[in-house]
């Protein structure tokens, strides 16, 4: 009976992550493998569930679990497909921000195919994609970033704040040099 | 002379150099709402006389909203029903696991949750949230809504004056309201409102109160002015009366977490 109380908890404070998580777990692999990923995250979480002292915390704590097993699951780190000069990116965005237009980047996401945008991700370096993608894809919160990362909360301000500049430099770059990278909407 | 009255101005042109650089690092946690008052103070001061950090804002903000409605993968029903398994004893050795699973499963026990746990508050219900007509008719519109990734107008104005009962819409600040529909819930008209909300997607139907009667276990969780919260599969299910109308609000969040976007 104690043992079902348990289960019920553990479903309770995990089960309406699952989606989430598994949104989640497609950055390190895609479809069976981010699958694999959040199960095993399930079965840890599962075995640890006395240390979650916070149910408030469930789905942070469960984000860090993840990050664990993909990083020892991870065959190769080479998910970085399109990885670009990171200079390059840089330089564009600074044009955007001289710009004179009071929302520079306006125009080119307009033009975005849906996905397209958390597609770029890959293309710029992992731990600023990770910190952007945390924040605006899984709405956790600086605090909880730097707890899932294991990095000072300042480290978290600055990957977010520099990998959201270099994906309005892809955007420009791509936009500008017709590439396929972003497929646009007809 | 000159040499001297020049130091202070070059130090003052320094300084805002300083106070600039400063600032452009602080701008997208004041986009996020991350500052403490003295900094948010800080970079709105800075923001009046600077265009080049208020542009810098703009593209956070829109990098950020556009990440926000990016379409995500869901879990599948096999993965599903392998995540209920966790914590149940094991029963049967032919159980098939996947390659990062079995060594845990071995330690750890299986079969659970038959996809479908509700939660009452207060009290248990009698029927999970599938089997009330007024919820399963929510939930099966929730799912047809995002499966068509919603509709493209978020009408607040029409919308109510499409139904006969008042559309309150959620309270909290950062709740972005995208999308709003008409549609029709165990026989009788409801609206339907889609939000994004710290990375989530909300969605909320209203409808006349009595339609909240004809359900038992709905109708006695709240008569006492509480919530009515369950969970089905990954998403929790909240109804409130409030406002002269009924709200069920869907998401894919804690119960609690939801309960505090109603509030």
């Amino acid at each position: 009976m104690k043992e079902e109380a348990k289960r019920a908890s553990f479903q309770t404070t995990t089960l309406p992550y699952l989606n989430r998580l598994v949104a989640l777990a497609s950055r390190w692999g895609d479809g069976q493998e981010a699958e694999d990923y959040v199960q095993e995250t399930y079965a840890r979480a599962w075995m640890a569930f006395h240390q979650l002292r916070d149910p408030a915390s469930a789905f942070p704590w469960l984000c860090k679990i993840l990050r664990t097993v993909a990083n020892e699951r991870r065959r190769t780190v080479a998910r970085r497909r399109d990885l670009v000069f990171i200079t390059e990116l840089e330089n564009a965005h600074e044009e955007l921000v001289a710009s004179d237009q009071p929302s520079p980047l306006e125009q080119y996401l307009s033009r975005l195919e849906a996905g397209s945008l958390r597609k770029a991700l890959q293309s710029i370096p992992e731990d600023l994609a990770e910190a952007v993608e945390l924040h605006d894809l899984h709405g956790l919160k600086y605090r909880e970033i730097a707890q899932v990362t294991s990095v000072p909360i300042g480290t978290v301000m600055s990957r977010i704040s520099r990998g959201r500049q270099l994906l309005a430099g892809l955007l420009k770059r791509e936009d500008e040099a017709e590439a396929p990278a972003f497929r646009r909407a007809e | 002379m000159s040499a001297h009255r020049a130091q202070p101005e070059e130090s003052q042109r320094d300084e805002a150099t300083l106070q600039h650089a400063r600032v452009r690092e602080l701008v997208a946690a004041f986009a996020d709402g991350e500052l403490v008052r003295e900094e948010s103070r800080e970079v709105e001061e800075h923001l009046r006389t600077c265009a080049g950090c208020r542009r810098e804002l703009a593209l956070q903000q829109d990098i950020a909203r556009a990440l926000s409605r990016e379409p995500t993968p869901g879990a599948s029903v096999s993965l599903r029903r392998r995540i209920g398994w966790v914590g149940e004893p094991e029963r049967s050795p032919s159980r098939r696991w996947s390659w990062s699973w079995a060594t845990a499963a071995a330690a750890m026990v299986a079969a659970i949750f038959a996809g479908t746990l509700a939660v009452m508050h207060p009290g248990v219900p009698d029927r999970a949230p599938g089997e009330i007509p007024l919820l399963r008719d929510a939930l099966a519109d929730c799912s047809r809504v995002m499966g068509r990734n919603f509709p493209r107008k978020a009408d607040l104005a029409a919308l109510s004056a499409s139904v006969p009962f008042p559309v309150r819409t959620l309270v909290q600040p950062d709740a972005e309201l995208f999308s709003t529909w008409k549609t029709t819930l165990a026989g009788a008209p409801a609206a339907g409102l889609a939000y994004r909300w710290r990375g989530i997607v909300v969605v909320q139907y209203a409808m006349a109160t009595e339609m909240i009667g004809r359900e038992p276990e709905v109708a006695r969780a709240l008569s006492g002015g509480g919530f009515y919260t369950a969970v089905h599969s990954a998403q929790s299910v909240v109804a409130v009366l409030e406002g002269g109308s009924a709200t069920v609000v869907i998401a894919e969040t804690s119960p609690e977490q939801l309960r505090r976007l109603i509030l």
